[in-house]
């Protein structure tokens, strides 16, 4: 696997606040990632200094080997439409799109007019005049036509309607299996698009805590619930990723794989187990404030004590 | 449609593994490629190749050089031997779990079952 | 060069503001201006240099916009900033041209009708048919330093934010209203008259395009490093 995008030690400070601390990673061609995080989580100031639209206060970025600032030969492989993304306001979207199609020679005209069609994007009105759907509809026409050889979403469904996210969802899977390029898709709505990933990232308060392929997350957790004492049992010897009680019930999310004899266990226990999925392994994730390493490296997994999760819990 | 239980490929294999097992994929036809799957269940199509490609390993599924992926002969055979083994474990534990938890005994649950089984052959 | 004419499409795009606006308001101006002429019982030559001056101000709103709006549009589309600043900048003299030659053409007929006939002149004496080169060159470089000022304002704004601008331009009236205090105080705004004059249209026009050239260079620096 070639890596297309490396990123070494990458701080972004500002006067009052870091928004990027310390990120390192390797971006291999060809992978739909997921760049997962809380609102803030320095998601946007990352893909910024990627595509030379801010810049980094130390550490580097190389983008198909090289330094991405007034780069033309490495910018014009890149596709950048943020979250808010300004337009010539009095133009139409298909002048956009006429325009945009100048830049990318590999533009698929045929998919941005049939998704025009399916988001119903008004062509004869000025995009200034474009609702908050109609607008994100317009970057992802943009971003998904270019075909770039990496194209960033940014929150790119705002304002669009569950239909509307289902087509966009559904028409960058099948361009993507047409015409396969690196695509880094950041969202907070982890769950919608869980399933389009092939590798995660997140970021909190501009660390990287998460940094693995999707299905080694998948799995890797399983949410346990029943009576106290017997979760507790349960739980001897394993990593601990979140628990909550009321009042003889606790529930714990576990990281680990769940072996034959854990299930026979379990089932003959009467606790239940369910499954966790992304968006909540991320969450639990993200709760220990101290978890700063990345998810995947070694490190010795805290094990807990049978003793303190059932003190913690409350046993009446 | 799909869960977060398991690895995504795992399910994808699954569920092919059951239209193989329920008829629905006869054997020698072709199984649906990795863009089918990827779109009709809007997962990552890596995902979908990676199911695919757990399912070759396996010998469920064996490639034909520029056509695509065929289920193999007497793979349906070997899926439902592989899944008797497991019956026991899958489904037999929790259902007497269960049972024992609502007072359920063993002759009463054998006549439930029978009950069921019946009904089942009567449709 | 590709990537410079894509640019300018780009700006383009906004065919309205580069080149309807300008062209309606300079439109507007110049029906104005016969109205006045008509309605004022004067016989003698009838000057409306601020109608012929409108449009400059529209073209300061231009260059403006030729930051705001396009600037992002171009980032997303992995244009560099290099390529933005050139192809807005050829865009700019393109349109600069374009509203120089109606201008011209305007000096022109006025001169062969007499000042359509009513002796109202839209063209300023000195810059009209009788001095077509210069009338040509000079409504060409005022045209390019407005858009170049709207250009950089925004800019500077979009780098450094609001206050910056305010303050560098204050800075700037500053600077002129003591340079030209000091010149009256040394009695040496008398010279400087004289070396106008001397330099002729022409000659100013030269200077004008020198102060083009500064102006690019700066706008260019200050949007070499704006973020988003």
């Amino acid at each position: 696997m070639t890596s297309i995008i490396e990123v070494k030690h990458l701080t972004k400070r500002y006067r009052t606040a870091t928004a990027l601390d310390d990120v390192s990673l390797a971006l291999d061609e060809g992978k739909i990632y997921g760049l997962l995080g809380r609102n803030g989580a320095g998601k946007t100031t990352l893909m910024s200094i990627l595509t030379a639209q801010n810049f980094a206060t130390s550490g580097h970025v190389r983008v198909f080997g090289e330094d991405p600032y007034e780069n033309a030969r490495v910018l014009g492989r890149l596709c950048f439409v943020r979250e808010n993304q300004k337009y010539p306001e009095r133009a139409t979207p298909p002048q956009a799109f006429r325009t945009a199609s100048y830049f990318y020679p590999n533009w698929n005209q045929r998919l941005a007019e049939r998704l025009v069609e399916e988001f119903q994007l008004p062509t004869d009105r000025p995009i200034q005049r474009l609702s908050r759907g109609q607008l994100s509809a317009v970057g992802i026409v943009i971003a998904l036509a270019a075909r770039a050889d990496v194209t960033f979403f940014d929150e790119p469904y705002l304002g669009l309607d569950a239909v509307a996210r289902q087509v966009f969802y559904d028409r960058l899977i099948e361009d993507y299996a047409e015409s396969p390029r690196t695509i880094v898709l950041s969202s907070h709505l982890i769950d919608e698009v869980a399933n389009l990933l092939e590798h995660v990232i997140v970021l909190d308060r501009g660390r990287v805590v998460i940094d693995a392929a999707a299905d080694d997350i998948r799995g890797s957790a399983f949410n346990v619930v029943g009576d106290a004492t017997a979760v507790a049992a349960f739980a001897v010897g394993k990593q601990v990723l979140r628990k909550q009680t009321l009042g003889n019930v606790t529930s714990v999310v576990l990281k680990g794989q769940m072996s034959e004899s854990d299930k026979v266990r379990l089932a003959r226990s009467g606790v239940e187990v369910a499954p966790v999925s992304l968006q909540q392994f991320i969450v639990s994730s993200a709760a220990q404030p101290d978890r700063g390493d990345a998810w995947g490296t070694d490190g010795p997994p805290a094990k807990v004590e049978a003793r303190q999760l059932v003190r913690n819990g409350g046993a009446r | 449609m799909v869960d977060d239980s398991k690895a995504l490929f795992l399910q994808i294999a699954e569920r092919v593994e059951d239209s193989i097992v329920d008829g629905s994929l006869a054997e020698d036809s072709q199984a649906p490629s990795t863009n089918e799957l990827a779109a009709f269940y809007r997962i990552n199509p890596a995902t979908a190749a990676k199911g695919i490609a757990l399912l070759v390993d396996k010998g469920v599924l064996h490639k034909r050089r520029g056509i695509g992926m065929f289920v193999a002969p007497g793979a349906r055979r070997a899926l439902i031997e592989e899944r008797r083994a497991a019956f026991a474990s899958t489904y037999l534990e929790p259902l007497a779990a269960e049972a024992r938890k609502l007072g359920i005994d063993v002759d009463e649950l054998i006549q439930l079952l029978k009950e069921r089984f019946s009904e089942r052959t009567k449709a | 060069m590709t990537r410079v004419t894509n640019v300018m499409r780009l700006q383009l795009m906004n065919r309205q503001s580069y080149v309807i606006v300008p062209l309606l308001v300079l439109g507007g101006a110049a029906l104005l201006a016969l109205a006045i002429f008509l309605l004022v019982p004067y016989d003698g030559p009838k000057y409306a240099v601020m109608a012929a001056a409108a449009p400059l101000w529209a073209f300061l709103v231009v260059g403006v916009q030729a930051l705001t709006l396009s600037f992002p549009f171009s980032q997303a589309l992995g244009a560099t900033r290099r390529d933005f600043h050139l192809g807005t900048l050829l865009t700019a003299a393109m349109t600069s041209a374009m509203l120089a030659i109606i201008y011209l053409a305007i000096s022109l007929v006025e001169k062969a009708t007499n000042g359509w006939g009513l002796n109202g002149y839209f063209s300023t004496p000195g810059l009209d048919g009788d001095a077509p080169l210069a009338a040509f060159a000079s409504y060409f470089v005022l045209a390019m330093l407005c858009f170049l000022v709207g250009y950089w304002s925004a800019a500077v704004i979009k780098r450094w934010g609001t206050v910056v601008l305010i303050s560098a331009l204050v800075g700037v009236a500053i600077a002129l209203t003591v340079a030209s205090l000091l010149l009256v105080r040394f009695g040496a705004m008398q010279a400087v008259a004289e070396w106008a004059v001397a330099q002729g249209a022409l000659g100013l026009d030269a200077w004008g395009l020198l102060l083009v050239v500064v102006l690019a260079a700066t706008s260019f620096l200050t949007l070499r490093r704006i973020t988003q």
